[in-house]
């Protein structure tokens, strides 16, 4: 989380510290979260403590009235109006505090949720791809939702309970001192209420991860029908996908249907053993008064003490539901801050002498999660300036290799150096600012053209005023300009979610435009320019090194057009630099450069009339298999 | 057939598939499958899908309720009965205050206390009971609801998914469905029995003595109902801005999970940690406007409970002072008072499930109004099995930009072309000069500004959708997978497919050493979006796909541009196959596609920033002599080619 946000009290969102795991996590998840509720315990003890105040007042108003009824209205020993006075005026006390209490807490709550918002979000910014490869977006965003919002309610509730649980505990004082036996009575049948209580979480516990998973599923099969909305229409499959919908639907609403029938058996018995208490304190108390030992209004002050009483059990229920959600989805969204991120900032980054764009691999050996090797030493050097087209079949590493120059990953043994110095000892931002890799499903994020040009140069995209130069020239120079400026916004036209309104080749001339814009020392084109017509792909080379001579280019090369506009020519095979140098000598000296090209000589029109289809290539099973690897790290685009 | 989860997985759906989340901690396993193994095999009936718009049926939480009316009157008929078991306590007291304890009468309290007993009895079961019948009501309803937006979303056309963000879609299907259960089953249910309770309290009140009784009812009450708008009406637009700006927040979230490589190669973490943080401060900031109002109206709401019984106190307390009332009236109002604003209080409470409930109903009815651009006429007929004639017969065509879908530029304009059954035509043309939309019309992802489309002389527009696509394949540029089994994906077009047919398929396409190589076959499952195969596999089983629909037409933007030389030439030939003895239109990316088609269409503007037309037909060998645009295209191509092609062929 740090290298992409810089070191931890540096940067943006300073205020908040790392979330680290704790050894137990049973010991309390609380515990855990307590660097987010840290800066707020200010406001919280302040609240609290105006809060039982408040609550204070809320204790003594009963025993007032009961009093009252006693000495004013029972009998006629004192008048009426003194005690009605000091009523009031405790009433409009209270309301004073506990405005200023609640609010406290409310905010505090509030604040938590959207520290947890921005703590996640910055965790999810700094994870290594390998965790995106495995993760659905669709969880990942239940996370921050629902997650972070049950925790947000459990945080707002628990001091209101944590007061109510107060305010009975000093009720219970009151009740003693006016009597003993009255007060037992009232307050027998309450331990019901516990046991109804552990019963419920009990069954509640288990049901309320199964419903969450199935709020997953629904949201599953909504996202991936409008990811792939062009299949389902295209092969009419909308009844399928009715029928998923259908089976997610159903699946929710059985475990809802359980946890609601839980619920409607023990929540009656969760509430009316208060009132257990109400009749007692009528039987009890009344025998009491009949045998003149105790005053009537008492009745009247334990009726309204009951009703208090209830508050605290009747949401302690509520409050241990909460309490078994927050703490499920507390410890789903530390799942996610345990992850750890592989690519970090070294301790002390080191900063290369000069920043040329020499790229140098040694004995480079790299494979996806647990998988084989892909990469079994590579060894390589592109000089500055020096445009280098890589070549190889299926699974040979090609785009491997590409995104490991940026360090998305980290290989597995050897070094990869940029300008001297090995990669993992820079700084992670420096070297994505020197080299910038275009895949070729480039993502677009639905904002304005001219904000996803400038996406690495924010503040050339300021929403007021004109077009910065910079931008219609790196437009211009990736023959972008001339569509853009024919949409009806020019520059600030919206791009539909994904820039679907964007053909493929039009997003890739954005995706190259916004590489260009970064103006990085080395410029990694992973077959950037597939949907893009060869005469434009030849005039946007030409442009990108009219504007940047001494760039270090590799292309990744999956079509003859994009290899013949490289200086040299890298053939990976096998795991390895099998072959090096210019186009026209590897056709010469390598028969493996030969029989790859062969093969897409004979898709092209030179050799027309043969018939693919016979000669359909019989093996390379290995090679198949690896690009399994390959593609599960490839694609941006992926996720909906 | 399920691309979900198994039915008898733990927690079901892609958490059980191994990924991290799995679900339910060791723990608590054991619980939880002793729940699941009571869950039934669920078969829901789906009626069949239709393009045909259903009968207009605006959406509103009353008329969504009305099928449920009569399990709704019974939930109220208990909801009555819980309410008078609750609230006979007090009436009961006052008996025993006044003909007990004053009359100095055991006896009497002691019965009394018995029959307050057996009322809370009562409560118990009744309130069981209630419980029982609108969990059943409400999720009934909730599911209904979940499967009626979800057919209205397979009803809209493409361009409404390219307009909406896919959270905000996903949203409506989940929180907004959540929210609106909770409007049922804690706001309206709850809703009833506070309400009722206010009203029978304010009944008994007048009963026991009309002047306490008035003092507040005309005094107390009307100063709570004051507030109580005060706060509704502070507090509904404070929940809209509320769920608009957790839109936002959630929007921005899904963006930067699913374009999470960009945002990394652009060293964007910060600056958009600082745009969503400040996207969090504007939630942040508009829940605290609701916590603000909802603070002060707690407080006036406690200060009147207060005052309420100092204005009882001393208008009974007066009257018993003189002799008129008797003590035990005095403290059953006291009783009903408290019992009266617990209900109120919790109204209030209820009044954020509400607004929350409402808003949420409000974006519902909203999507449901929502009508698809592309429309099926009451009147269509199921196309005819076809022979495969396509053609575009003066069409020009606009996208509709803006939430308004007001007309953008023109993208086409007059355009002609026919394609004659049996015949492969590729479309070329510079990139954005619409070979794309030409492919949209053909499978009526979107209708024709003006002009029309015909299939076999037969206007699009007069036919139903499915019986069109089903016999059209359309094969998008990029292969998208399902979730779900490598099977699931193969049978997308026909369902009913064997496995027999799988191989038949396969074989003749010359995928079935792949289908071979997948550790468990055709029952591989596929991760998100088909990850876990490569691009080359992905395209193949795209096209598997395409085939064992057995279309007579086949519509295809050419996706084989970013493959390797080896899975392109298996691409290719798979294609071949796929394409014989059907009508194909290709849109091309590459002209060694375009040189295999019968013919060609060059598709391009005719001015600069202007609407495409096409500009020329024909063969390759008649294009290239030509020489116009296709011909330059091919130079070019050409020139790339010859010197390895020499090379090559010297080998």
């Amino acid at each position: 989380m740090t290298d992409l946000l810089g070191a931890p009290g540096a940067g943006a969102g300073a205020a908040l510290p790392p979330v680290r795991a704790a050894e137990g996590l049973r010991l309390g998840w609380i515990r855990r979260l307590w660097p987010v509720l840290a800066p707020q315990r200010r406001v919280v003890v302040t609240s609290f403590l105006i809060g039982l105040f408040s609550l204070s007042i809320t204790v003594a108003v009963p025993t007032i009235v009961g009093i009252t009824i006693d000495r004013a209205i029972a009998s006629t020993a004192s008048p009426l109006g003194p005690f009605l006075i000091a009523l009031t005026a405790l009433a409009l006390a209270r309301s004073v505090l506990s405005v200023a209490y609640r609010y406290g807490l409310y905010r505090t709550a509030y604040r938590v949720e959207v520290d947890l918002r921005t703590l996640l979000f910055r965790h999810y910014s700094g994870l290594s791809f390998g965790f995106y490869d495995r993760m659905q977006t669709g969880q990942l965003v239940s996370r921050a939702q629902s997650d972070v919002r049950s925790v947000q309610l459990y945080l707002a509730v628990a001091p209101l309970i944590l007061t109510a649980v107060i305010s009975f505990l000093v009720a219970i004082v009151v009740m003693l001192a006016t009597s003993i036996p009255l007060t037992v009575v009232a307050v027998v049948a309450l331990p019901g209420v516990y046991v109804v209580g552990v019963a419920l979480r009990n069954r509640l516990f288990p049901l309320s991860w199964i419903i969450q998973g199935r709020q997953a599923e629904v949201a599953s099969v909504v996202e991936e029908s409008v990811a792939g909305v062009r299949v389902v229409q295209s092969f009419a499959a909308e009844d399928r996908q009715l029928r998923e919908m259908a089976q997610a639907a159903r699946r929710l609403r059985w475990a809802n249907v359980e946890q609601g029938l839980i619920r409607a058996r023990l929540a009656p018995l969760l509430e009316n053993p208060p009132r257990i208490g109400s009749v007692l304190v009528l039987l009890v108390g009344g025998w009491l008064v009949v045998e003149g030992r105790l005053e009537i209004g008492a009745i009247i002050a334990f009726n309204a003490y009951i009703v208090l009483l209830q508050v605290p059990f009747r949401f302690l229920g509520f409050f241990l539901i909460l309490g078994q959600r927050a703490r499920a989805s507390a410890e789903r969204i530390f799942e996610i801050l345990d992850e750890e991120p592989d690519i970090a900032d070294p301790p002390d980054p080191v900063e290369p002498e000069q920043r040329s764009g020499r790229v140098e691999l040694a004995g480079v050996r790299f494979g996806y999660g647990t998988g084989p090797d892909l990469l079994r030493g590579v060894d390589l050097t592109v000089e500055p300036g020096e445009t280098v087209a890589i070549v190889g079949a299926t699974g040979s590493g090609k785009s491997t290799l590409a995104r490991l120059l940026c360090r998305y990953y980290d290989p597995r043994d050897g070094r990869i150096l940029l300008d001297g110095v090995d990669l993992r000892r820079q700084s992670v931002e420096r070297v994505r600012r020197s080299v910038v890799v275009v895949p070729d499903e480039p993502f677009l994020f639905s904002a304005s053209l001219l904000e996803n040009l400038a996406y690495g140069r924010p503040e050339l995209a300021q929403v007021d005023g004109a077009v910065p130069d910079e931008v219609v020239a790196a437009a211009r120079a990736v023959d972008a300009a001339s569509f853009i400026e024919a949409t009806d916004q020019g520059y600030r036209t919206p791009v539909g979610e994904r820039g679907y309104t964007l053909s493929g080749g039009q997003r890739q001339r954005l995706a190259l435009g916004r590489a260009l814009l970064v103006d990085p020392e080395v410029l990694v084109l992973d077959d950037a320019t597939s949907a893009i017509d060869v005469q434009v792909e030849a005039r946007i080379h030409r442009s990108l090194r009219r504007l940047r001579a001494d760039r270090t280019t590799v292309l990744v090369a999956h079509r003859l057009s994009t290899i013949t506009l490289a200086d040299r020519v890298v053939l990976l095979d096998g795991g390895r630099v099998a072959a090096t140098g210019t186009h026209a000598e590897l056709l010469a000296s390598s028969a493996r450069y030969r029989e790859i090209l062969a093969s897409t000589i004979a898709v092209e029109p030179g050799t027309a009339g043969d018939d693919p289809a016979g000669d359909a290539p019989a093996g390379d099973d290995a090679a198949v298999d690896d690009a399994a690897g390959d593609d599960a790290a490839g694609d941006d685009a992926g996720a909906p | 057939m399920s691309m979900g989860p198994p039915p008898g997985s733990p927690l079901g759906g892609p958490a059980a598939s191994g990924l991290p989340f799995a679900g339910i901690p060791p723990e608590l396993a054991e619980r939880a499958q002793r729940i699941l193994d009571r869950e039934p095999d669920h078969t829901p009936e789906v009626p069949a899908f239709s393009h045909r718009a259903p009968a207009p049926d605006p959406f509103t939480f009353s008329r969504f309720l009305w099928p449920s009316r009569w399990p709704l009157a019974l939930a109220l008929v208990l909801v009555a009965a819980e309410t008078a078991a609750l609230l006979a306590g007090p009436l009961l007291v006052q008996v025993g205050v006044d003909r007990g304890i004053t009359a100095g009468d055991m006896q009497v309290v002691a019965v009394v206390a018995a029959l307050y007993l057996a009322v809370i009895i009562a409560n118990v079961g009744l309130g069981w009971a209630r419980g029982v019948v609108t969990i059943r009501i409400g999720e009934r309803l909730m599911e209904q609801l979940r499967n009626r937006l979800f057919r209205h979303l397979q009803r809209q056309s493409l361009d409404f998914y390219e307009r909406e963000q896919a959270g905000v879609i996903t949203t409506r299907l989940t929180s907004d469905v959540e929210n609106l259960t909770a409007l049922f089953q804690e706001g309206l249910v709850q809703m009833v029995v506070q309400g009722l309770t206010v009203v029978v309290i304010a009944v008994l009140m007048l009963l026991l003595d009309v002047r306490m009784a008035l003092v507040v009812l005309v005094v107390v009450v009307p100063a709570l109902v004051a507030s109580s708008l005060w706060y509704r009406h502070t507090s509904a637009r404070g929940y809209d801005l509320v769920r608009d700006r957790i839109s936002l927040v959630l929007a921005d979230l899904q963006e930067n999970l699913a374009g999470v490589r960009t945002v990394a190669s652009f060293h964007r973490g910060r600056h958009n940690t600082a745009v969503h943080e400040s996207l969090s401060e504007d939630y942040y900031r508009a829940n605290l406007g609701t916590a603000r109002s909802g603070v002060a109206y707690g407080a006036v709401g406690e200060a009147l409970g207060v005052l309420g019984q100092v204005a009882v106190l001393l208008v009974g307390g007066l009257q018993v002072r003189a002799g008129e009332l008797s003590l035990g009236r005095l403290f059953s109002t006291l009783l009903y008072l408290g019992l009266l604003f617990a209900p109120i209080q919790q109204l209030v409470q209820l009044s954020t499930t509400y607004q929350q409930g409402r808003s949420s109903s409000r974006k519902l009815a909203e999507l449901l109004a929502r009508e698809p651009t592309v429309v099926e006429s009451p009147d269509a007929h199921p196309l005819p099995s076809i022979e495969g004639r396509l053609e575009l017969r003066d069409v020009s065509f606009a996208y509709r930009t803006g939430p308004g879908g007001e007309q953008g530029p023109l993208v086409l304009e007059h355009l002609d072309l026919e394609v004659p059954a049996g015949e492969t035509l590729a479309v070329v043309g510079p990139t954005g000069a619409g070979k794309s939309t030409v492919a949209r019309l053909l499978t009526r992802a979107a209708d024709p500004t003006a002009g029309s489309v015909l299939i076999d002389g037969v206007d699009l527009r007069a036919v139903t959708v499915s019986s069109l696509r089903n016999q059209l394949g359309v094969v998008p540029q990029e292969p998208f997978l399902f979730h779900g089994t490598v099977r699931d994906n193969l049978t997308v077009g026909r369902p009913d497919a064997t496995d027999p047919d799988l191989d038949r398929a396969c074989a003749e396409l010359g995928v079935d050493d792949l289908v071979a190589r997948l550790p468990e076959g055709y029952d591989t499952a596929v991760h998100e979006r088909g990850v876990s195969l490569s691009a080359g596999e992905r395209q193949l089983l795209s096209l598997a796909r395409a085939f064992l629909a057995r279309p007579r037409v086949l519509i295809l933007d050419e996706a084989t541009s970013n493959l390797d030389p080896q899975s392109e030439r298996r691409v290719e030939s798979a294609l071949d196959t796929l394409l014989q003895g059907r009508t194909a239109v290709i849109v091309v990316h590459r002209l060694s596609t375009a040189r295999r088609a019968d013919r060609i269409a060059v598709v391009d503007r005719t001015a600069a920033g202007g609407a495409a037309r096409v500009v020329e037909l024909g063969s390759h060998d008649e294009l290239v002599a030509a020489g116009g645009t296709y011909a330059s295209m091919w130079a070019t191509w050409e020139s790339h080619l010859s010197e390895a092609e020499r090379d090559g062929s010297a080998r």
